[in-house]
């Protein structure tokens, strides 16, 4: 099992309930979202289209792409409506000394 | 739309002698649109084994009107009309594609659409970062593509704009239903397509494979080659007045058959006499029940369905102006066919095609008609070959299913 | 003191000439091919092919999708003298000439006895009324065989990309 890299990458209150917002770490965009007090996140490219998620609308736990109005679970990254098929790739959320840390490396 | 007074048939016209305006006329071509591509008419789109998977596509067209004709996600033939609901671009640009992710997007604002022509993406619909996007009443479910109508009868595939069509089987009528089963009675395979445009108005060509008194006396290969035989049996049936059927029967390849007729006098037109040095061309194999060995149907407005020998085509009639037409020819073969039947079939296809040795005069003729007709829409032709009754004959040398489309068309114009 | 290397040269030079007496020859066949169509000199179409032999044009769209449907397909010279005696003396057509103007011909491989050949073709059609128009742009895909001494083809494949073709097609390409 692989060492996960733990990565501060922004205030916890950067990220309140209904908000989604872009981050941008080692290299890659990722999305954060505010949902029920917890903070999940994924890849912030849509696996359908050229669209970054952040534009999108952050619906409870269902985040609907702008492009196309795709939607996936932020939770764990499955598909909830069509056109997309394949699911979001997903990071470990941690939250410590009010900042969010995200988990890299898995 | 109702027809204009002005358009209507003189008197002394009928189906026996038609105006040459009918060819010439722009008011009588846009009213076609109208009539007849916009009306009760079954379209021919495609063939179902040329969009055998799903996501797969074709455009076309419907009178002026492009279409797509797709199999959707769900296995099932949809067609829509080619323009995006939003600001009127075309949606699919190739001829044959296929939608990977089962959506249509257009390039423009990329708005997309699922396979049935349903709006199911339209981009920034919520707004960016908390400004725009469409109003909150905007409804996607009414913003959908212009839908079309489709039946896939036997593995080809049609469409009309009208609600009032009546189903395919009752619009073909029984005789041109038995002869397009005949045909398409198992699985096909495409073997490819070729195009043509002629100098003309569609009609000419419409004519022209409703006329079975020409075969012999434009087409002359076979005479040419002492292939033609005076023995030969056919005959011709109208169903609605607009489709029709023409057959004839006895392969050209029988040897005993031609040593007759070289000994035979009878011949319809005395030409030289050549022969052919390689006549594997016109060796076949017979594979029907009966022993029909030319059938052209006329579906009308848009298709031709042919047997010639071992050749089959559909051949598309689509209307590009009053002066012009194109021909689309997608030649098949049955899926079951042998290694030896099919390339059979493709060495007879040099008999047929924009290149075909016994059908390129007919692309030849509906020129030089629209050539010689350009300035006389009010003198009439000639249709009075065996009578001048609207009727189909037990042999060939005829011009009633000429006269029964006529008839048909003066009613469905309303002239 | 002839140095090693002397020899080498001069076969390389062999080579280099060999190399460009073939793409003059092949140069030659092709032109002489076209010009013969032009100059309505068809009855010496087939003799440039060999005795069996394939001549085919296929739309580009066939080819593509590997579809076999073609315009014309002569796999004998006879049904190449059957198409052009149909031509002068069954088929009804408008008078027309070609005019075929050819990209210079680049080899792409010899192997064995073949030469294999690829060349753009454009032909320019001018009927009665005198006015020249683009009638059909492509490719010629060839393989090229020596029957005797003289180069044929045993195989000439037109790809052509004008897919609409004009009214008909009856002389060849």
């Amino acid at each position: 099992m692989t060492e996960v890299k733990w990565v501060e990458v922004s205030n916890r209150d950067d990220v309140p309930d209904e908000t989604v917002i872009e981050i941008t770490v080692e290299g890659r965009d990722i999305a954060l979202y505010g949902v029920d007090g917890k903070v999940y996140a994924t890849d912030n490219l849509c696996t359908h289209g050229n669209a970054r998620l952040c534009d999108g609308f952050l619906d409870g736990h269902e985040i609907e792409c702008p492009l196309h109005q795709g939607m996936f679970d932020v939770r764990n990254g499955q598909p909830t409506c069509a056109p997309v098929i394949l699911p979001l790739q997903t990071y470990p959320v941690k939250i410590d000394s009010g900042r969010v840390w995200v988990g890299l490396g898995q | 739309m109702i027809t204009p007074e002005h358009l209507k048939w003189p008197a002394g016209a009928d189906c026996t002698a038609v105006p040459y305006a009918v060819f010439q006329d722009q008011e009588i071509y846009d009213l076609e649109q109208e009539k007849i591509y916009n009306g009760k008419t079954w379209n021919f789109l495609a063939a179902g084994a040329e969009i055998p998977e799903k996501g797969d596509y074709k455009t076309t067209y419907i009178g002026d009107t492009p279409v797509v004709v797709t199999r959707g996600q769900d296995g099932e033939i949809h067609a829509w009309v080619n323009r995006c609901a939003h600001r009127g671009a075309e949606i699919c640009r190739e001829r044959h594609g296929k939608s990977e992710d089962g959506l249509f997007t257009c390039v423009y604002h990329q708005w997309a659409y699922d396979a049935t022509g349903d709006l199911r993406g339209v981009p920034f619909l919520r707004g960016l970062a908390g400004k725009g996007g469409m109003p909150r009443d905007f409804d996607k479910k009414r913003h959908g593509l212009r839908k079309i109508r489709t039946v896939n009868y036997s593995g080809a595939i049609f469409g009309t704009f009208s609600a009032d069509t009546p189903d395919i089987e009752s619009y073909m009528g029984e005789d041109v239903r038995a002869s397009f089963k005949r045909i398409l009675n198992r699985p096909i395979e495409i073997l490819g397509t070729t195009r043509q445009y002629l100098a003309g108005n569609w009609k000419f060509y419409a004519e022209n494979v409703r006329d079975p008194y020409h075969a012999s006396l434009l087409h002359l290969f076979h005479a040419t080659f002492g292939l033609y035989r005076s023995s030969q049996k056919g005959g011709c049936v109208d169903n609605n007045k607009l489709n029709s059927v023409l057959w004839a029967s006895g392969a050209t390849e029988d040897e005993a058959a031609l040593d007759d007729m070289k000994k035979d006098k009878l011949r319809t037109l005395q030409t030289d006499q050549y022969e052919l040095k390689d006549r594997s061309l016109l060796a076949g194999k017979k594979e029907f029940d009966d022993d029909i060995s030319l059938v052209i149907l006329s579906l009308f407005p848009s298709l031709v369905l042919q047997q010639i020998q071992n050749t089959l085509a559909f051949r598309q009639i689509l209307p590009k102006g009053r002066d012009r037409f194109e021909l689309v020819w997608t030649y098949f073969g049955y899926q079951d066919d042998s290694e030896e039947l099919r390339n059979i079939r493709l060495k007879q296809l040099n008999l047929i095609g924009p290149g075909g040795l016994i059908s390129m005069e007919d692309g030849e003729v509906t020129e030089i008609c629209q050539n010689a007709t350009v300035r006389d829409g009010k003198y009439l032709n000639v249709l009075q070959m065996a009578g001048r009754e609207v009727k189909g004959d037990d042999h060939l040398v005829t011009e009633g299913l000429i006269r029964s489309l006529w008839q048909g068309y003066r009613e469905i114009m309303d002239f | 003191m002839v140095s090693l290397h002397s020899g080498d040269a001069a076969a390389e030079s062999l080579d280099k000439l060999a190399e460009a007496m073939l793409d003059r020859e092949v140069g030659e066949l092709l032109n002489a091919y076209v010009q013969s169509i032009d100059d309505d000199e068809l009855e010496s179409w087939p003799d440039f092919f060999t005795e069996k032999c394939l001549y085919r044009i296929v739309p580009r769209e066939n080819h593509e999708r590997g579809l076999p449907a073609a315009v014309m397909w002569c796999d004998s010279r006879d049904m190449m003298v059957d198409r052009i005696t149909a031509l002068r003396h069954a088929n009804i057509y408008q008078v027309q000439w070609y005019r075929h103007i050819i990209s210079a011909p680049r080899i792409l491989a010899v192997t064995g006895d073949e030469i294999h050949v690829r060349s753009n073709y454009a032909v320019f059609r001018t009927c009665n009324d005198g006015e020249s128009t683009v009638y059909n742009v492509g490719r010629y895909v060839d393989v090229i065989v020596r029957d005797k001494d003289v180069l044929k083809f045993r195989e000439r494949s037109v790809i052509y990309d004008t897919h609409k073709i004009s009214t008909l097609m009856v002389i060849p390409i």
